[in-house]
């Protein structure tokens, strides 16, 4: 139950870096946001109708309904050999046989691949065929995305209904965090895993839970689904960080005082002691990558699975030493 | 017969219903996060302790720019878009409540003189209800004609003139996407969506009390046993309680859960039946107001994903418009708008947390006006004035 909560916590550290990123970019687009204008008039809702009845026709084409043994759900295609989006908490696991029917009542099956059960991010596969399968593009610069947008919503709410067909939601972006998106777009149960558009007609969440409020309805952004990705091609799960395979390391960072990465403590009986890494040793790169934050650390150790090999370059008193860490599997009882 | 084969034939959904009712229960397990916000504090020092000791993590969730309340769709800068609309909308709709003053439903004026729709199941008897209009006039309620089949019902605000009557519009026309407004807190407030889903015909799953049975009784009781009970269902409500025999319904003695069953099925969701039963070999009498199966059903896990409650009578619709307006079931009845003040509805269910049907104009507006006119000018006149 917690579990998934525990990603709004974690980032912590990321929050306070797209934070920045939100402000710079709220001042360079100065007043020429649109949303944060006070009134709406009836010329902007119309807007707002002319284009989503513009896009619906193409972007509803994209949207599955997904049935697995547990309930129905949504899913979302962004490619025309079948690669799904979706919620982790659909499939639960890769290599999970799935029936998926299509926006005309047409039935399938896709295959689970990897999934971020971190911020419930998942891929999965379509039954591959001779012609290509309708798509959307996904979103890369979610972290633009503004408090006050127009958004909307498809999913299959309550599950399939052919009579009924995929159900619209129109509303605006609540607020955003590292790595979801909550709107006034209402879900419920069924949506999960189903596609919340911009304007541009691109994918920029994908539904995963709500709270009580109706206001209160909560997407996976497309930040996390692109860091992990290719972890999730290759059917890897990342778990969460107390328990998980995310890459398990076992130091703790502070930025130095001459603004470098640090480590400020190893934990004991972690890979990194084992291999060598001690407090005070300055973190220069991983795998050849030159490591200058926080944040781009955890990300480079978390996309790696337990059991892959880092060659972190470290300097201390001058002097720099490569190491080789095998990550491993975060122990059960400190991760609860 | 154990009670789990019992469970199978009492009030369990039909193999249909089942199908429809399997995923929203499937799905709670990741919908069903009632308490996301609680993050025991181990969460926040193992993190911490984990990877990163910085300080800024200790910080725990920095605030993040959230949308004023009054900034969201329907915030009070977002309606300020159809302001103008009230005289059409808002102006056009009264409150039905009940003696004390409680909000029952909406209304949606249709005639200058008093006429009005609204939903029918939730007002079983007018004598019992009364109107309150926008500037505050309060009267009586005359039937006028009650169309099961819509579960609407036409009625005449006793000694009232000169309203605004709605100005209707087609529905069939409308797309998904199209903007509707319409009214809340029992027609005061305006409010928007949109069309949301195909216009299409909602079969009908009959109506429930909402319990699980069982024909063993008590030192030989002729009745049937109830063992469970559905939250917020009709017999809930009613106040029955498990163990309760059930003797007789509307007046006709059951012994088996099949005539339950059969009795109850057959009618309406929203009507009144008088119940006989026995509690601790006491005869007592109870009414208890029907409720839909699909609204039963939701409930016998207590979850109540519509924020606010469902409709007693959410299907067996001829044609329903589906919107994405944040309405309460008191805030059926109401009338549904285009940004042009066109009425293209009246809202007849709320469903769930995403769903509200509006009977379209199409399917009530030709068979209403006849009601109406044929009241105004029957064989033998008497003008309730």
């Amino acid at each position: 139950m917690f579990s998934l909560c525990t990603p709004f916590q974690r980032r912590a550290a990321t929050i306070l870096v797209v934070m920045q990123i939100i402000a710079a970019h709220a001042l360079a687009a100065g007043g020429s946001d649109k949303s944060a204008t006070p009134k709406t008039d009836i010329a902007a809702l119309l807007q707002v109708q002319s284009d989503v009845q513009k896009l619906l026709p193409q972007v509803r084409l994209a949207l599955v309904a997904i049935q697995t043994g547990g309930g129905t759900a949504s899913g979302v295609i962004i490619s025309a050999d079948g690669l799904l989006l979706t919620a982790a908490h659909v499939p639960g696991a890769p290599g999970k046989d799935m029936r998926v029917i299509l926006e005309d009542g047409s039935v399938t099956t896709a295959k689970s691949l990897g999934m971020d059960k971190t911020t419930d991010a998942a891929l999965a596969q379509l039954k591959k065929r001779e012609k290509p399968w309708p798509f959307v593009k996904l979103n890369r610069e979610v972290a633009n995305a503004q408090p006050g947008e127009w958004c909307f919503a498809l999913g299959h709410p309550g599950g399939f209904d052919k009579a009924r067909g995929p159900v619209l939601r129109v509303g605006k972006i609540v607020k955003q965090t590292a790595n979801s998106l909550h709107t006034d777009c209402v879900l419920m149960g069924g949506d999960s895993g189903g596609p919340l558009f911009n304007f541009t007609g691109e994918v920029i969440g994908i539904h995963s839970q709500i709270w009580e409020n109706r206001d209160q309805n909560v997407h996976v952004s497309m930040a996390p689904f692109l860091r992990s990705w290719d972890a999730m091609q290759k059917s890897e799960v990342i778990k969460t960080w107390g328990i998980g395979a995310g890459g398990y390391l076992g130091v703790a960072t502070v930025m130095s005082d001459d603004v470098e990465l640090a480590v400020a403590d190893v934990i004991e009986g972690s890979p990194a002691q084992k291999a060598g890494v001690r407090a005070g040793d300055v973190i220069l790169s991983v795998n050849g990558d030159a490591m200058t934050d926080q944040q781009q650390f955890t990300a480079t150790v978390r996309a790696r699975a337990a059991g892959d090999t880092l060659k972190i370059k470290l300097r201390n008193d001058g002097k720099e030493r490569e190491l080789s860490v095998q990550l491993a599997q975060k122990p059960q009882e400190e991760g609860q | 017969m154990t009670n789990e084969e019992f469970r199978m034939t009492s009030e369990a959904p039909n193999p249909n219903n089942e199908q429809r009712a399997a995923p929203s229960v499937g799905a709670i397990s990741s919908f069903g996060l009632r308490h996301s916000f609680v993050i025991p504090s181990f969460f926040i020092r193992h993190s911490a302790s984990l990877l990163l000791l910085s300080p800024l993590l200790v910080l725990a969730e920095a605030p993040r720019p959230t949308l004023p309340l009054e900034q969201r769709t329907n915030g009070k800068q977002t309606l300020a878009a159809v302001e103008k609309l009230k005289p059409l909308t808002t102006a056009c709709a009264a409150r039905i409540e009940s003696a004390l003053g409680r909000a029952i439903c909406a209304a949606t004026i249709v005639g200058e003189d008093g006429y009005v729709l609204f939903k029918a199941s939730e007002v079983p008897d007018l004598g019992k209800a009364r109107i309150k209009f926008g500037d505050g006039r309060t009267t009586e309620l005359r039937e006028v004609h009650r169309e099961t089949s819509l579960d609407l019902v036409m009625a005449q605000a006793v000694g009232i003139t000169g309203l605004r009557a709605v100005s209707f519009g087609a529905a069939r026309p409308l797309a998904m996407g199209h903007w509707l407004c319409s009214v809340a807190d029992a027609g005061k407030e305006p409010r928007i969506g949109i069309v949301s889903a195909k216009i299409r015909r909602i079969p009908g799953t009959g109506a429930a009390l909402g319990i699980r049975m069982d024909e063993k009784t008590p030192e030989g009781a002729k009745g049937v046993r109830i063992i469970g009970i559905a939250s917020e269902s009709p017999a809930e409500i009613a106040g029955l309680q498990e163990n309760d025999v059930l003797l007789a319904i509307a007046s006709k003695n059951v012994a088996q859960y099949r005539e339950v069953h059969d009795i109850v099925n057959k009618r309406q969701p929203g009507e009144i039946v008088e119940i006989r039963y026995l509690r601790k070999n006491k005869e007592e009498t109870c009414r208890v107001r029907l409720a839909s199966r699909t609204k039963v059903l939701q409930n016998w896990e207590g979850e109540d994903f519509a924020n606010g409650g469902i409709s007693l009578r959410t299907d067996n619709f001829p044609e329903v418009l589906q919107h994405d307006i944040p309405l309460l079931p008191t805030d059926m009845g109401g009338p549904v708008a285009t940004l042009e003040g066109k009425v293209v509805g009246i809202n007849i269910a709320r469903v769930d947390r995403v769903t509200t049907f509006a009977l379209p104009v199409e399917a009530f507006w030709t068979e209403a006006q006849q009601w109406m006119q044929a009241d105004r000018h029957p064989p033998k006149a008497v003008r309730a004035e």
